[in-house]
């Protein structure tokens, strides 16, 4: 039971990282592969706030929020709207260089050394046949809690229904006096400030390091491609699927085994369900 | 096509090579000798990399994978004692494959950044893979004592031996490479980059096409590792880390993604730039982070490429100092297609095949398009398919091109049932298609695009295209013969040397309809062809359409403007609401009531091009 919770918390951060993913991909139709780098900056900007300025958690978390509403904002404006609608997965690159570059301004900051987050901090408590810290536990409740309330805003606001609209048509929600592009920067900003304000609460169990962001962009890849593109709840489940394999394939068959199973699981997945367990596949082709 | 291949053009590289080749007995030293290896290696995997990415729009990004393979099966097999280079050799490359291609199951079906995302994936695994074999790769420590080979009885141990080794290994793949994009698979890339459903509809297995780039995709990282590792005799999973594959697109874009030997150019700035400077290794990601930004928005032919236009522009300029403004300037102009059908040149006897459609249905989740429909368009005759927007005209075509399954029904071409075909076994039947919006690959010529009519025929191979074997080059001729005497046809013969997908829409609508021609096809499919057109150009469409069918095709055509289909069809079919109201000759169905009332609107037909119908 100890390990399940270990994966289910694993699996919390990746849902997180693959919920922030879909904000951005479904109003703007872009994968920014950069996002998952949003929650390693907001990790840092966690570890100024509580290690040097000895902030509280609420200043930790709009802290990082607001730098990554505001880097992602830059990004769709400086890396990816230049390049709307002229194909050739030209984002895909400029989205990369972005993620690189944050990478990269990481370890001149900071090093390479992981450095201690010290929000959600305390010992492991028995709960339910298993040891499971406060940062795992809170990383679970607040995976389901995200994934309800944004399944609930998108489909009951306007501002979400206009995101629906959008992914699906970005031509038609034009027509019907939708913005789409100031959609798409606030989706971006959106989804920053999300991934952002997450770093307190993700960073109190991973330690901010500079090359977080690569595995988490993977594994909520992974976690989105499971439960289908687009979808919260696919997202939250494809996430802890993910953290479940990991932390069980780790136990009994060694850590070198845990990425070569996701892979195969994916794979496995894409062949089946190429649309994912919550996706449906696309109708019009010309 | 055979101005694309002059002698010139490969004689220039293949004297840069043996240039290259005799370096060392012209003096150079330890120093550059090591460089020029580093940038062989670099310039190999990133050709790979442009390959698939740049030529085939695949983003199979896992070529450091592939590099990893073929230097850790090299490595192993010397410290078995294997030292024959032949063999090691094609061991890497088999290992490199297979690597290619399992990066590539996902985008068989995916695509896109999915591609991506898992090729970033496998190298992610490679430490971990390293590790969990450690007793024969030397997990994180490395892998030591593997010793230079011989390459059958000749050694490769002096440093000029292997120095002329590494560059013949990659000046062969360089030949290999230009060959090949500059023959039929190339073409078939270029089309597959512009749109898999193109792809498809002129008889290219997209399946296959995409399985090749991503094996291909490996072939020359796999040879990079096998030379690696030989070079120190010392390979770690550091040498095969993220940073290297980020360093590898980094170079891809620099020297240009979509040409034959940007790599080379990429990978020695980047060799003998930021590579070989200790310092940069602090900063290398947030260089490589800008770089990739920048050069994403900026430099979108890489530096070769705007090299090339910087030389087109001057050549031109020089041409109309020069008075001489031949063909090439003054056919750029948006006017040139004057009149169509200029040829009077008979087009031949086509084969022509009954298509049948018996009670087709198709629905997309809850919104039926189309209810049983029963339609026969004959050949030697023009059926026109007609009806409101959201009627299921275009739904119909996709179907017949195999692009959806229907729900219920049989669709039949001559006697062959087609209901459940692929498209491209529907396209090698005989089944010609042009589309609502042309779609016309970039980066080709008029002639290329015409000629990936005949993609569908039997090809003289990839080996006879790489050797430029005499089978090779009479196919090449014939196709060329072929697309001339179909743009011809069209009025566009002066066209045939010129940018395809630079054109304006009307030239466009004509290559397509080419593109048709040449196929020699039995049905021929098309999707509004008028939209956008001229009055003028309309015409000239109406003419051609009928001697297609005249010359025995069967011609089947989705319109709004009813003047056209009026002049052009024998018999039209009326659908509404997914189903048919009406068919018969033009002038019976032009006075029925239900098409007036759902359709036509009253006794003066309002002529207009509609969108987005299924």
């Amino acid at each position: 039971m100890t390990v399940l919770w270990a994966g289910l918390a694993v699996g919390s951060i990746y849902a997180l990282a693959a919920l922030s993913y879909n904000v951005a991909f479904i109003a703007s139709g872009i994968f920014n592969f950069a996002q998952a780098q949003f929650i390693m900056v907001g990790t840092f900007v966690a570890y100024v706030a509580g290690a040097k300025l000895h902030l509280g958690l609420a200043w930790a978390i709009i802290g990082g929020a607001a730098v990554c509403a505001i880097l992602a904002g830059l990004e769709e404006v400086l890396a990816i709207r230049p390049l709307a609608g002229k194909g050739r997965s030209g984002e895909l690159v400029t989205t990369i260089g972005v993620a690189i570059f944050l990478d990269g301004l990481a370890e001149v900051l900071f090093g390479t050394d992981p450095r201690q987050v010290p929000y959600i901090q305390g010992p492991a408590i028995s709960f339910l046949g298993g040891n499971v810290t406060p940062d795992e536990l809170t990383l679970i409740v607040l995976a389901v809690a995200l994934t309800v309330l944004i399944t609930v805003l998108s489909a009951r606001t306007s501002l979400g229904l206009r995101g629906l609209a959008a992914a699906e048509n970005r031509q038609a929600a034009m027509i019907r006096g939708i913005n789409v592009r100031y959609l798409s920067l606030g989706a971006f900003a959106m989804a920053g400030a999300i991934a952002g304000g997450l770093g307190p609460f993700v960073g109190s169990t991973t330690f901010a390091i500079y090359n977080l962001g690569d595995n988490l962009a993977l594994k909520a890849f992974v976690a989105l491609a499971l439960g289908g593109f687009g979808s919260f709840p696919g997202a939250l489940i494809g996430g802890l699927a993910v953290g479940l394999v990991e932390a069980e394939v780790g136990v009994y068959l060694g850590s070198y085994y845990q990425n070569a199973m996701v892979l195969a699981l994916l794979l496995a997945v894409l062949l089946i369900r190429p649309a994912g367990l919550f996706g449906r596949p696309a109708e019009r082709v010309v | 096509m055979p101005a694309v291949d002059r002698i010139p053009r490969g004689l220039a590289p293949a004297l840069a090579l043996v240039l290259v080749l005799v370096l060392p007995w012209l003096g150079i030293g330890a120093f550059w000798i090591l460089q020029i290896e580093l940038i062989a290696f670099l310039a190999l995997i990133v050709s790979g990399l442009n390959l698939s990415f740049g030529f085939g729009g695949e983003l199979a990004l896992g070529q450091v994978a592939s590099y990893a393979a073929g230097a850790y099966v090299a490595g192993v097999l010397s410290n078995h004692g294997v030292s024959e280079l032949s063999v090691t050799l094609l061991a890497g490359m088999g290992a490199a494959a297979l690597v290619g291609f399992i990066s590539g199951v996902p985008g068989l079906r995916l695509g896109g950044w999915a591609l991506a995302m898992v090729s970033f994936f496998l190298v992610l695994l490679i430490p971990d893979l390293i590790s969990a074999f450690t007793s024969v790769t030397g997990g994180q420590a490395g892998l030591t004592g593997i010793n230079r080979p011989t390459f059958f009885g000749i050694s490769t141990t002096g440093t000029d031996a292997f120095y002329v080794t590494t560059v013949v290994i990659a000046g062969a793949w360089f030949a290999f490479m230009r060959n090949l994009i500059l023959s039929r698979y190339g073409t078939a890339l270029k089309v597959l980059r512009e749109s898999p459903v193109l792809a498809s509809s002129l008889g290219i297995s997209v399946y296959r096409l995409k399985l090749m780039a991503y094996v291909l995709g490996g072939l020359p990282a796999g040879l990079a590792g096998v030379l690696f590792a030989y070079l120190d005799s010392y390979i770690a999973p550091a040498d095969f880390t993220f940073t290297v594959a980020i360093s590898i697109l980094a170079a891809s874009i620099l020297g240009g993604k979509d040409t034959i030997y940007g790599p080379v150019l990429g990978a020695a700035i980047l060799q003998l730039g930021p590579l070989r400077v200790s310092s940069f290794q602090q900063y290398s990601l947030l260089a490589y982070g800008a770089f990739l930004v920048l050069g994403g928005l900026f430099l979108s032919g890489g530096l070769l490429g705007a090299w090339r236009r910087l030389s087109a522009r001057s050549r031109r300029a020089r041409l109309a100092r020069l008075g001489r403004l031949g063909p090439l300037g003054a056919s750029t102009d948006a006017t040139a297609p004057a009149g169509i059908a200029a040829s009077q040149e008979p087009l031949g006897e086509l084969p022509g095949a009954e298509l049948s459609c018996e009670d087709l249905s198709m629905a997309f989740g809850g919104n039926v398009a189309l209810r049983q429909v029963t339609l026969t368009a004959l050949p030697g005759r023009v059926t026109a398919l007609i009806g409101p927007n959201g009627s299921g005209k275009t739904t119909l075509l996709n179907l017949v091109s195999g692009y959806y399954r229907p729900g219920g029904g049989r669709i039949w071409a001559g006697a062959r049932d087609i209901t459940a075909a692929r498209p491209h076994k529907i396209s090698r039947l005989g089944v010609a298609r042009s589309f609502q919006s042309p779609i016309i690959p970039s980066g080709l010529t008029v002639s290329e695009v015409v000629a990936s009519a005949l993609f569908r025929r039997r090809s003289a191979g990839m080996a006879a295209a790489v050797l430029r074997l005499p089978g090779f080059r009479r196919a090449r001729a014939a196709d060329a013969a072929a697309a001339g005497s179909a743009l011809s046809q069209v009025g566009l013969a002066r066209m045939a040397g010129l940018p395809a997908d630079a054109q304006p829409l009307g030239t466009r609508r004509l290559i397509e309809i080419a593109r048709l021609i040449a196929s020699r096809p039995a049905v021929v499919l098309c999707d509004e062809p008028a939209s956008g057109l001229s009055a003028d150009e309309v015409s000239g469409l109406s003419e051609l359409l009928r001697r297609l069918a005249e010359a025995g095709a069967t011609v089947l055509v989705v319109e709004h403007n009813v003047q056209f289909v009026m002049d052009v069809a024998d018999e039209v079919v009326v659908l509404a609401e997914g189903a048919v109201i009406a068919r018969g000759e033009p002038a019976s169905v032009r006075a029925d009531p239900a098409v007036i009332a759902s359709y036509l609107g009253g006794p003066m037909p309002k002529v207009g091009a509609g969108e987005g119908d299924r």
